[in-house]
């Protein structure tokens, strides 16, 4: 059995008349990276709002390990396109921001000044510790606007990972930067995931677990272990129903850990990308929505990658 | 070119030039006065007006020994922050709330936008029943003057500055709404707050003269009024110098005060 971090049951959402989610039916295992795709206006940002816990569903329910989802929380982490740092705050208040709200209150910062101070203490080393592991270890006292786009990413990452949230939603984050730094942050990511890989070896709880939101299909296949496709573009009148219900997961399968340098790999990553642009983004070719929903079949037939390769 | 950069040198020097063609005009137009009427006192030239300054800064037994200008002064800039401390303290309370919390919002956004069509002044007879010609009269003027102007100000800022994402990101933080209010959105608009209070100083000194100018027996206002009446513009031209140095250190203070607090502001 997995450790199912987030479940997503039968969750839509409609926005007046515009039905723009039709039940979405996810499962992401602890330690896992998983990317959604999907074309502009689909739903994505829709469907991690209620994940997020800000825009509930109208119906179906977000769990987070099992338990129903009434609201944000500390349990997801959130890093947006646009970096949503606190201008007020240089890069390692910025990080130490959670921990402050997390373990302090305003009462205890007032009128327990002294401790608060010594706490403080230990959460801007903490903060000065995960800004080093993300490369900006020589920035910790510049404002976000002093910062590029790139490094403001890199202190939003840190600023979620200092959390350690159950699971971390990740809008598009490389979607403002330029390509050089996108790569950057992409091989961050992955060295995120072989913490995860050797944490599994160790027998250990991998320490993270990720949703990456994205428009890029070679980001998307790139990053993952797993690629989901939400698309209105689906045989939607197989539900039976009198106009299109929103759109769905229409995609759910394994995507390789691949190595840049190996042409075969370099052949299967083309290959993937070619499917997900016919499957999700076709608007002429629609397909049912189970025929590539196949993750949790290839998984158990032993074809999953990284943190669901089947244990020897 | 538009917004072409000037070093600040040349700023340095056009400040200084604006200045002595103020000065030199106001002595040319002085001179051309004295010269139709020798004892003209509604142009004061520069010895009368350093008789003014001798007249407001001489020991008057009237108010114990003090001067026209420290008793004035006393009394005028005590009402001035009196009555704009607790007008922003209670515009920044009403702002945040409204801006933070919907129901509040619906209840008090329209009675205040109502009371910032009032002119405070036009509200000085209510005053003067309500709470009579005490200090009370003249900070509940500054305050009803600045207060739904200052609120509306904040509120406006509160809703359109803090973008969803930090209040959502906030919560996934582990924020409660009172930190949410206090470690976001205050801190978020408070060079917008700051901005706002600099923007009243001024007003309100303008509520505050009127109010002294109608009823004050003590008070910039009130001596404005003796002395136009006299005709004795030496120490009115006095009293308007100092309240405009005043107002420009006020100004000045809370530049440097945002400066201070908010230093990632306009990086």
């Amino acid at each position: 059995m997995h450790d199912i971090v987030l479940e997503c049951r039968g969750v839509s959402k409609r926005f007046g008349d515009h039905a723009v989610l039709h039940d979405v039916n996810l499962k992401i295992a602890r330690g896992q990276i998983v990317s959604l795709v999907g074309p502009s206006g689909c739903g994505k940002s829709t469907l991690l709002r209620a994940i997020l816990g800000t825009h509930p569903p109208d119906s179906g329910e977000v769990l987070m390990n099992g338990k129903p989802i009434t609201g944000p929380g500390r349990d997801r982490g959130i890093v947006y396109q646009r970096y949503g740092l606190y201008p007020f705050l240089t890069a390692r208040q910025n990080v130490a921001f959670g921990p402050m709200l997390d373990e302090t209150n305003l009462a205890y910062r007032f009128f327990q000044f002294p401790n608060w101070l010594k706490l403080r203490k230990q959460h801007l080393a903490g903060a000065d510790d995960m800004l080093t592991r993300v490369q900006m270890g020589k920035a910790l006292h510049r404002y976000p606007e002093e910062l590029s786009g790139g490094m403001c990413q890199r202190v939003a990452i840190a600023q979620a990972l200092m959390m350690k949230p159950e699971i971390l939603l990740l809008d598009e984050p490389f979607g403002a930067l330029d390509e050089a730094t996108r790569e950057e942050m992409q091989e961050m990511l992955l060295k995120l995931y072989a913490e995860n890989l050797a944490a599994k070896a160790a027998g250990k709880k991998p320490p993270y677990t990720i949703l990456i939101i994205t428009h890029e299909l070679n980001e998307a296949i790139y990053v993952a272990d797993r690629v989901l496709g939400l698309s209105q573009h689906w045989r939607w009148e197989d539900t039976g129903g009198p106009s299109h219900p929103g759109a769905t997961i229409i995609y759910d399968a394994v995507s390789p850990v691949f190595s840049k340098d190996v042409e075969a790999e370099a052949a299967a990553f083309v290959r993937q990308r070619e499917e997900m642009r016919r499957v999700i983004f076709e608007p002429s070719e629609r397909f049912g929505r189970e025929s590539h929903t196949r993750f949790w079949q290839q998984c158990a037939a032993g074809a999953g990658v990284g943190m669901m390769a089947p244990i020897p | 070119m538009i917004r072409q950069p000037i070093s600040f040198r040349a700023h340095i020097a056009l400040g200084v030039v604006s200045v002595v063609v103020l000065l030199t005009g106001y002595t040319a137009l002085s001179y051309r006065q004295h010269q139709r009427n020798p004892s003209d006192k509604t142009i004061p030239n520069w010895s009368q007006l350093a008789d003014g300054v001798t007249r407001v800064l001489k020991p008057q037994d009237r108010y114990d020994g003090a001067s026209w200008l420290w008793t004035d002064a006393k009394a005028t800039f005590t009402r001035h922050f009196s009555g704009l401390a607790i007008g922003v303290l209670v515009a920044v309370v009403l702002g945040l709330g409204m801006g933070c919390f919907t129901p509040i919002e619906a209840l008090l956004l329209p009675p205040l936008s109502c009371l910032a069509k009032i002119p405070p002044t036009a509200m000085l007879a209510v005053f003067f029943v309500l709470v009579g010609t005490g200090m009370e009269l003249y900070i509940a003027m500054i305050a009803f003057g600045v207060i739904p102007t200052l609120a509306q100000s904040i509120y406006q800022s509160a809703r359109t500055d803090v973008p969803e994402e930090l209040i959502y990101k906030a919560y996934t933080l582990g924020a409660s709404h009172p930190e949410l209010i206090w470690n976001v959105t205050f801190k978020q608009i408070l060079p917008r707050i700051i901005e706002a209070v600099r923007l009243q100083v001024g007003p309100a000194m303008v509520y505050l003269i009127a109010a002294e100018y109608a009823i004050g027996d003590i008070g910039f206002g009130f001596r404005l009024r003796m002395q136009q009446r006299l005709s004795d513009m030496s120490t009115v031209y006095i009293y308007l110098a100092v309240l405009a140095a005043v107002g420009f250190l006020m100004d000045y203070s809370l530049t440097w005060l945002r400066r201070l607090l908010c230093p990632w502001f306009g990086k």
